[in-house]
């Protein structure tokens, strides 16, 4: 065979280079982030070979259209008929094959992965996640119950390198529990009294913060549910649970104004305005009739108290003010539980 | 039907211009209702989607309160998918489904024009949520117990305008049975229909199954929020799950009720502009049906993250299965292309585009199939992007592809064929611009739905990407209407058969008369006018196919077929 010339080689390699260069980058770019969870890096490396199977179909079906698009054009002028060719059998059943023998391995790759993704442990951690709109409570087993605002997301410690258990309660509407780094989300559905809420098992493989949020929409304020996971050490998650244990008591009424407010269904207030004197101290006996967890918060001031689970009540003590007009928000809904708040002298 | 024949003409028949268009039963102009009210929606829904792409351009809220955004992409999802795409499939089969049948029309004209007149009427109706309060907010598959508690008339108005806009499917697809099955020509057999005709069929048969599902699951919301029903509210014994059960059931077939008569569309368009007949017709039939099939036991895969009892590796069987049809369908379009003489009419760019793009789309489906994946990007922008690839990469792609195939068959005039590549090639790489750069985001982790996101660097350039990309293709319509106005006005004619088309439709003038055909040619396969122009020579270089329609006619005067 004669040797071919240098530079059409090149123009080879780059025919053939850069066209695999530009599906190279452009399927590097599609990738998840770096599995932070151990069941995470199967479904990593599901993805890497689900990836590669779909990268060859690309190319395989782009290339040959692209090809046929150059190679079979009608000449300008051409008036003779192509040979009218209606199929044929064999080539037919082969090209049946391809795509069942390409979704045969995926399928059975995918139920492995599924098996590792679902295992279940033995002595897991159990954390409680109730969602709600629009907030998370994370409420530890003789621990803390904590609940983020919309300024402040709340922070689940996990601890680094042994089994958790989440038990996914949705308060109100469906929302869902997706950290990305993990790889996973799993939905909080409202069961009822007599359900079985659904769980989610992880073992987190690397100290660190994860963010993750809300990833089934669940009503106005959806974008704002989020929140971070934080994979700490052993010792670091039991002084966690021991240090944010007790809920301050609720402050005692010593105040001459106390004010009457309640939270009721459908994440309202009973009233939009209130006014107290300005200069003095004044008590807010708040009672929650809602479904879902709720405070009292004042904007301007960024006053803001304990949350009250759904049913309880509890009195804030609210620092003096001076006169004027203020709003006063639950801090965990502070879109839609909004009021006026008056000041006077 | 073709009564007023028999009398003579007199003043009195003749109605005002519109007062005609307003009250007519003829399939043509009850298609071409369709399909303009249908461009009319689909206008409105891609000003929404404009809005929600300038809200996410860049981190942060601008110009809209998280309700209002809520509000402007559950719009968008419903307009497009109800309002736009299946309606404007529906318009071309009903202009041209009785023609490639060498029908007179449709088997029930009435009824024809009473589905049409249902969807404005239902489109306002869910529209009109703007002006009592606020329009439905919870997404075009309104998940409960969030819509039970919705608060305001829009998810009222929601769930009636679209109970209407079903019914309106469900007449069609009685009507589209009918006339497949009892108005064919003499010698159009099952299998010498199109198959644009074909993919008609297998979807009306799925809306007729799935889309009475949808509308009893409508009502049921609609007692839950306005009678104190129980259906989905767990709070009173209800199952949140149901719904999703029920919409789903419904909105898997939904998504072939979409795809099919675009795959139809291209394949009639791919063999005329390779001047091939469409390679293993009838092995594209039964794909079409085993996919109609299968589409009624995959509707879980959108549940997946659902946990509960869900019998996760069945789904994920039959959903990987429908990639073997659809794998069978995309090598019989290569196989169409190969070794044809391909002309690039904007017709055949859309028809390619469409084959490029949903594969795309194809391929993220059957990654979407694996749970453990699933688990990953399910209700994150890699869906997103999926749906779009498979919804405007397809069927999209396939309307465009239709309107600039059969435009001079309707007004008989061809629309510009520059100003359409121009349309192409913008539309094509806005599109690439707007959906590409969201299988990333996803796979990031971006959530679907939010108003606002965290501001992160490698989010920010690719949704600012896909907003580019959006107003591309709202640029790219531009061109378009430019071509249809100027078309009108000045547009070279077309004659009867500007492609040297293979179908019935381009044996009769443009526009075709009303009742459509004075005579038609013999029909002996699918391709009864390749015959009618090619046939001697044709037949002295392959005889076997004249003859092999011969005989099969022979057997269908016995009765054997």
């Amino acid at each position: 065979m004669q040797p071919k010339a240098p530079h059409s080689r090149l123009r080879t390699i780059v025919r053939i280079g850069a066209p695999l260069l530009l599906i190279g980058l452009l399927s590097g770019c599609l990738l998840p982030p770096d599995p932070k969870t151990d069941a995470a890096k199967d479904v990593f490396n599901l993805y890497l070979l689900v990836l590669a199977l779909a990268a060859i179909v690309f190319i395989g079906v782009e290339g040959f259209l692209l090809y046929a698009v150059f190679r079979y054009r009608r000449k300008p002028g051409d008036d003779v008929l192509p040979e009218q060719l209606h199929g044929n059998n064999t080539v037919e059943v082969i090209w049946t094959l391809i795509p069942t023998v390409i979704v045969f391995t995926l399928f059975g790759f995918s139920m492995i992965t599924l098996g590792e993704v679902n295992a279940k442990a033995d002595n897991p951690t159990t954390i409680h996640v109730d969602g709600f709109q629009w907030q998370w409570t994370f409420r530890y087993e003789d621990g803390p119950s904590i609940t983020g605002t919309a300024t402040d997301p709340p922070v689940l410690a996990v601890p680094v390198g042994e089994p958790v258990r989440l038990v996914l309660n949705a308060l109100d509407v469906n929302h869902s529990f997706y950290v990305p780094e993990f790889l996973i989300k799993r939905d909080l559905i409202p069961v009822g009294e007599n359900g079985t809420p659904n769980e989610l098992e992880f073992t987190v493989s690397e100290e660190g913060t994860y963010s993750g949020q809300c990833a089934e929409f669940c009503g106005v304020a959806h974008a704002d549910m989020t929140f971070s996971v934080e994979a700490m050490s052993r010792d670091a998650f039991e002084q966690f649970i021991a240090s944010g244990g007790a809920t301050p008591p609720p402050a005692e009424g010593d105040c001459s104004t106390t004010i009457q407010l309640a939270a009721v269904e459908s994440i309202q207030f009973d009233t939009d305005s209130i006014e107290v004197p300005a200069g003095e101290d004044f008590c807010v006996e708040f009672t929650n009739n809602d479904i879902v967890p709720h405070d009292f918060g004042v904007v301007e001031t960024q006053f803001n108290g304990d949350d009250v689970a759904p049913g309880e009540s509890i009195t804030y003590q609210v620092p003096a003010m001076e006169a004027g007009d203020y709003t006063f928000i639950c801090t965990l809904h502070p879109t839609a539980m909004v009021g006026d708040l008056s000041v006077t002298e | 039907m073709a009564t007023t024949t028999l009398e003579p003409r007199t003043a009195g028949y003749r109605r005002a211009w519109v007062l005609d268009w307003l009250t007519t039963v003829d399939h043509k102009k009850i298609g071409i209702l369709y399909i303009v009210n249908s461009f009319l929606f689909f206008f409105a829904a891609g000003i929404l989607a404009l809005v929600v792409r300038s809200e996410l351009a860049v981190p942060g809220m601008q110009f809209l309160d998280q309700d209002t955004y809520n509000q402007a992409f559950t719009m968008h999802g419903t307009i497009m998918l109800f309002l736009f795409i299946i309606p404007v499939l529906s318009g071309f089969g009903n202009y041209i489904v009785p023609l490639q049948l060498g029908a007179p029309d449709m088997a029930f004209p009435r009824i024809n024009a009473l589905s049409f007149w249902l969807l404005p009427l239902g489109g306002l109706l869910i529209f009109s949520g703007y002006l009592f309060g606020g329009a439905a907010a919870e997404g075009w598959t309104s998940y409960a117990p969030l819509s039970n508690r919705a608060e305001g008339v829009g998810t009222d108005l929601w769930i009636i305008g679209l109970a209407l806009v079903g019914t309106a499917s469900i007449l069609g697809a009685v009507n589209f049975i009918t006339t497949i099955f009892k108005m064919r020509a003499p010698g159009m057999t099952l299998f010498r229909m199109p198959i644009f005709v074909w993919t008609i069929l297998v979807t009306a048969t799925l809306i007729l199954l799935a889309t009475p599902v949808l509308t009893a699951g409508l009502i049921a919301l609609f007692i839950d929020r306005n009678y104190g029903g129980s259906f989905f509210d767990p709070s009173v014994g209800g199952n949140p799950i149901l719904w999703q059960h029920i919409f789903w059931f419904f909105g898997h077939p939904e998504v072939y009720i979409v795809i099919l008569p675009g795959m139809g569309v291209v394949s009639e368009v791919l063999p005329v502009f390779s001047r091939k007949p469409l390679f293993g017709y009838k092995a594209f039939v039964f794909a079409t049906i085993a996919i109609g099939l299968l589409s009624f036991s995959v509707w879980a895969h959108h549940m997946f993250t659902t946990g509960g009892a869900l019998f996760l590796p069945f789904f994920s069987f039959m959903t990987a299965l429908i990639g073997i049809p659809t794998g069978v369908k995309m090598f019989n379009w290569l196989g169409t292309l190969y070794r044809g003489k391909l002309v690039f009419s904007s017709a055949m760019l859309f028809a390619l585009g469409f084959i490029s793009m949903f594969l795309i789309g194809g391929i993220s489906g059957v990654m979407l199939a694996s749970p453990p994946i699933d688990f990953h990007v399910q209700d994150t922008y890699f869906v997103v992007a999926h749906l779009h690839y498979v919804f405007f990469g397809g069927s999209v792609f396939a309307v465009f592809a239709a309107t600039y195939y059969w435009f001079p068959k309707m007004f008989g005039r061809k629309l510009n064929e520059p100003l359409g590549k121009i349309h192409f090639w913008i539309h094509f790489i806005g599109f690439n611009l707007a959906f590409f750069p969201m299988h990333e985001l996803g796979l990031l982790g971006m959530p679907r739905r939010i108003a606002d996101y965290a501001d992160r660097p490698d989010w920010v350039i690719l949704n600012f990407m896909s907003t580019v990309g959006a107003f591309m293709i709202a640029v790219s319509v531009i061109p378009f209407l430019i071509n249809v106005i100027a078309t009108f006005i000045n547009g070279e004619p077309a004659g009867d058969d500007p492609w040297e088309g293979n179908t019935l439709e381009w044996a009769t003038t443009s526009p075709p008369p009303p009742y459509n055909f004075d005579r038609l040619p013999p029909i002996h396969s699918e391709r009864p006018l390749f015959f009618l122009t090619h046939g001697h020579g044709h037949a002295a270089e392959r005889p076997d196919d004249l003859e092999e329609g011969a005989e099969e006619d022979a057997e269908h005067r016995k009765g054997v077929v």
